[in-house]
């Protein structure tokens, strides 16, 4: 007794090229089918995170289920699934699109097709999608969707004859959409009376009811009341109920085959929940569990440390309450003789980091200062014995080191094949090295290589995308450890080396970073009331330096009677300024430094 | 020489020590600017009402006992010289009849100071000039916007010597075109004219003027920080041979000719501003007198030791309704220790420094420990030493780095400042 037969189910997902119109289109849908009131309709409706919806980035997946009355009489199911576009989620974005059978291409009728719009139309073929081009703001006066239909038959091969001509703001060809979604997205397969097999797209945590998972029903039915298990984790709970989000969350009596919906675990720890595990029966498991499981687990650390020492407490109670909604966020405590007591932390990627740094600081109040990202090396010592380091710090004295092995990614990158001399290039600069290459068609070349992760982390991301065009969608998965001839470059600002500052670098990159780092960081230091030297060195030698000149003057001269109020706020503005800075014995050091490396052109 | 070692606690001060009346009226506005000021024309009615209202107000704020103790009056700008022969005396004889001043400064730029106004504002009770000459040479006087040039500004600040007055000439350094060398000669052209105080400015590219937007927030050679530090080490240099002591950060006198009522700000002491966007500075007791007039100010909150007001509404709003009665302010209210920590602040812009009585009061007012920590530490920084007097005073590098140690005294304070708009 499935709540719908399948065919009545369509699943898909919306991609597009940033600013061609995705969330409208969304919001129309929303509205076109009466999930929400046109006056409910908040700009990006799928976008629920603060940070989300000023970076315009989606980072949690989301799934709202509409009902669509179609013009064959019957009503269908349509979930429409959100996902995240950012590199560091690459796993969470694989998960979301196993989830769907169709993908929504949206392409500006007047710009036509774009950087992202082929990389996601990558991801979206890799993923065995049906794709509906869609081309969007033909209410435009420049429109010229003939010709953008030519473009994405060319560059694309993907056929462009059914595109759906729409305007996502005056709402013209929505209806043709949702039509052409009901014929040409295909529904959902699975048995109905097979065990339950249900894949878990996302999780968050509800202090009420614990861990509530976003998850798409392949085979079976869920429903309250069922003994369920986590297949890979093993953990077993009591499912608390079912539903969907329309987008409020709406109970169901069940989920059956085909569908997108929440459940209620009931699970107090959201480490038991993890994207990609499976949920089967507990008494009666499906034969396999979905493909593509593997623990999300952090690429790069950083120390996070409170400004003002008195915040440690408080940030370990922050990082507590976000793992809650972010299970892969690890971390360990870490003292620092320059930063004082704070902990080492696990992101998945640098964007994450980002996120989680402005969410601790914004939502906790907190003044956080972020060190130079680190992976995880293994350090052979000349014992014999192996330490895994994600701090600079840890790392033994080099005459207790036999050889260090840093963590190789096996990554691929579509492009355009125009690109493909540039994307060699950079993976050579990045000590990547280049595998085979497929030609996918007369425009796409799949480039496989790898690459060290510590390389991948900094800016290899952004630089292929600025090298590239943004033509190039990247993927990888973790590979093995290989040795490198890796050192630690100290920083010393006026004579003390600070540890803080400290990282780990290939030996042949170290000058280039060591000068490029004291130049930025000559730019971010203050000038002070003394003379900051500033010194990269390995071991006792020094192999770089700049100058913080000794500022002469900053007095602020004029000071009349009406001038003296303002004179005080610009007093107090400078002290507000002073809290974002760091005392590092007589140098005062903004938060910024820290993360210098992060900007240094690699040249 | 004013020194803070007579600083005493004016909590319970009934009136004003000093009046300042602001004259928003300029032949153009300079490109360095950001006063309240606006071009106006010589024929422009609206001087007349406006310096009518003045006088009105000043009579006002006579009449609420607030004048009784004012023993300095400045009339700023703006150019109150471009009010003429006929405006400025009025003004003057206004506030000299009503308060019993001792200094009475008026400002003026050389193209409007003629003889016959010289002698107007002497004959009215006027009994220094502050005159606005910034440079001695055309080509940077061309670059800073101003009306006259460096002829003129020798012949008149020469003749407003001669009239017997006291002359301050107000310069200006890190200022576009200017080398060391034309900087040496501006400041000996000073020297030679005779006057007995100058104030010595470094140009700052403040926001909304000319130069802003020119230039904005980029870093401009020609006013670097260290350029800024030669030029005023270069005016203290020369300006301390010819005899002008340097006595605020931007102050040079000969013996006896500093300005008093710019101490008045620097020393805590309460003062009355009346015009467009001028300021006060009252205790409770002066603030209450004040409120029999302005009767649109608000009662103090318990634990307001001091209020600073500025006028709010332009120039045509105070023309127009000449009554401290109809006047809008914006009014910042602060505690005891907020008022010491500025005090603090303020003292350390003048060579005297602070002295025991107001390290004495602050540290009552803000916690003895606090207050010793602070001086410790800008001890061990070298930006104030230890006078003979027991207090503290600035070093030539507490001067230069001025905000790190302004920035000190007012970090002491606690709390935020009350702000009201009434």
């Amino acid at each position: 007794m499935t709540t719908y037969d399948t065919s009545h189910i369509r699943n898909f997902s919306i991609v597009a090229h940033i600013d061609h119109g995705k969330s409208t289109i969304s919001d129309r849908i929303l509205e076109l089918t009466h999930t929400v009131e046109e006056r409910d309709v908040s700009k990006q409706m799928l976008d629920t995170m603060d940070i989300e919806q000023e970076r315009g980035i989606t980072i949690k997946s989301n799934a709202v289920r509409v009902m669509y009355a179609a013009d064959d009489g019957q009503e269908y199911q349509f979930n429409l699934i959100d996902t995240p576009g950012h590199v560091d989620f690459t796993y969470e974005v694989s998960r979301s699109l196993s989830a769907c059978e169709g993908a929504l291409l949206v392409v500006d009728a007047t710009q036509g097709v774009e950087a992202q719009t082929v990389s996601n139309a990558n991801l979206a073929m890799n993923s065995d999608l049906d794709i509906i081009p869609v081309i969007n703001k033909i209410d435009l006066p420049s429109a010229h969707p003939e010709e953008v239909k030519e473009e994405i038959e060319e560059d694309l091969a993907i056929p462009a004859d059914d595109a759906v001509l729409v305007s996502g703001k005056t709402g013209e060809g929505i209806h043709e959409l949702l039509e052409a979604i009901v014929y040409l997205v295909r529904p959902p397969a699975g048995d109905a009376e097979a065990p339950l097999k249900a894949l878990i797209l996302d999780s968050y945590f509800d202090e009420y009811r614990g861990v509530v998972a976003t998850v798409r029903v392949f085979d079976g039915v869920m429903r309250k009341g069922q003994q369920l298990r986590m297949m890979a984790l093993g953990d077993t709970f009591l499912c608390d109920g079912v539903g969907c989000k329309r987008p409020l969350e709406t109970p169901l009596a069940e989920l059956g085959v085909g569908e997108v919906g929440y459940v209620v675990t009931g699970l107090k720890d959201p480490s038991l929940v993890k994207t990609g595990d499976t949920i089967t029966l507990a008494d009666r498991p499906c034969a396999e569990a979905c493909p593509g499981y593997h623990e999300a687990k952090p690429m790069v650390f950083t120390g996070l440390f409170p400004i003002d020492n008195k915040q440690y407490e408080n940030l370990r109670d922050a990082l507590e309450k976000l793992r809650v909604n972010d299970p892969s966020l690890t971390w360990a405590p870490e003292t620092s003789v320059a930063l004082g007591f704070g902990f080492r932390v696990g992101f998945l990627g640098l964007l994450h980091m980002e996120v989680v740094k402005e969410r601790l600081e914004r939502e906790f109040d907190l003044d956080l200062i972020a060190t130079s990202p680190s992976v995880d090396y293994h350090v052979f010592r000349t014992d014999g014995t192996m330490v895994d380091i994600t701090s600079p710090q840890d790392l033994p004295d080099v005459t207790r080191i036999d050889h260090i092995e840093e963590p190789y990614l096996k990554a691929k990158v579509i492009v355009p094949p125009e690109f493909m001399g540039a994307v060699m290039q950079l993976v050579v600069e990045h000590r990547g090295e280049t595998g085979n290459m497929v030609y996918l068609s007369e425009k796409s070349v799949e480039v496989h290589f790898d690459i060290p992760l510590a390389e991948l982390i900094l800016d290899f991301f952004d630089q292929l995308k600025s090298r590239t065009r943004g033509y190039a969608s990247l993927d990888y998965e973790m590979g093995d450890y290989r040795t490198s001839d890796l050192v630690k470059l100290d920083i010393m600002l006026a004579g003390e080396t600070v540890d803080a500052l400290s990282f780990i670098v290939h030996r042949d990159k170290a000058y280039s970073m060591a000068r490029g780092l004291c130049d930025k960081l000559k730019d971010i230091i203050p000038r002070q009331q003394f003379e900051v030297p500033i010194q990269g060195a390995i071991g006792n030698k020094i192999i770089s330096r700049s100058t913080v000149r000794a500022v002469r003057k900053d007095v602020l001269a004029k000071c009349y009677g009406g001038d003296i109020s303002r004179k005080r706020k610009l007093l107090e503005k400078q002290k507000e300024g002073k809290k974002r800075m760091k005392a590092i014995g007589s140098v005062e050091v903004p938060q910024e430094a820290f993360l210098a490396v992060l900007k240094v052109d690699d040249e | 020489m004013p020194s803070a070692d007579g600083w005493e606690p004016r909590l319970h001060e009934a009136g004003a020590e000093a009046l300042y009346l602001h004259v928003p009226f300029c032949a153009r506005k300079c490109a360095y600017c950001d006063f309240a000021s606006w071009a106006t024309r010589r024929d422009d009615p609206l001087m007349g009402a406006y310096e009518a209202a003045l006088e009105r107000e000043v009579e006002e704020v006579a009449s609420a006992g607030l004048l009784g103790a004012c023993a300095t009056a400045y009339v700023g700008g703006g150019t109150p010289s471009l009010l003429g022969e006929r405006l400025l005396p009025r003004l003057v004889s206004a506030v000299a009849s009503r308060a019993p001043v001792s200094e009475l400064t008026c400002e003026a730029n050389p193209e409007s100071l003629t003889d016959a106004l010289v002698e107007g504002v002497a004959r009215s009770g006027c009994t220094r000039l502050s005159i606005g000459v910034q440079s001695l040479r055309d080509e940077e006087l061309e670059a800073l916007g101003r009306v006259h040039d460096a002829r003129l500004a020798r012949e008149r600040v020469g003749a407003a010597v001669a009239s017997g007055l006291d002359v301050s000439v107000d310069l200006m350094c890190a200022t576009p075109l200017q080398t060391d060398e034309s900087w040496d000669a501006t400041l000996e052209g000073a020297i030679a004219l005779g006057v007995g105080h100058v104030s010595v400015y470094p140009l700052a590219i403040e926001e909304g003027t000319a130069l802003w937007r020119r230039y904005g927030d980029a870093p401009v050679a020609w006013n670097d920080p260290d350029v800024q530090a030669r030029r005023m080490r270069r005016a203290e240099e020369a300006l301390g041979r010819a005899g002008l002591a340097r006595y605020e950060v931007a102050s040079y006198a000969r013996p006896g000719r500093c300005c008093e009522h710019n101490v008045a700000y620097w020393t805590g002491r309460p003062y009355l501003g009346l015009g467009v966007r001028a300021s006060s500075m009252l205790a409770r007791e002066g603030y209450e007198r004040l409120r029999r007039v302005a009767t649109s100010l608000p009662a103090l909150p318990p634990g307001a030791a001091r209020v600073r007001l500025t006028v709010a509404g332009g120039r045509e709003e105070v023309a127009e309704r000449p009554s401290l009665a109809e006047r809008h302010w914006d009014l910042e209210v602060l505690d005891e220790g907020q008022a010491a920590a500025e005090d603090l602040m303020l003292g350390f812009r003048l060579s005297s420094g602070v002295g025991p009585a107001l390290l004495g009061h602050a540290r009552g007012a803000l916690g003895a420990a606090r207050v010793d920590a602070m001086a410790e530490r800008m001890l061990a920084r070298g930006l104030v030493r230890e006078t003979a007097a027991g207090g503290l005073a600035p070093t030539e590098s507490g001067w230069l780095l001025g905000n790190e140690l302004f920035g000190a005294c007012w970090e002491l304070a606690e709390g935020t400042i009350e702000e009201i708009r009434c």
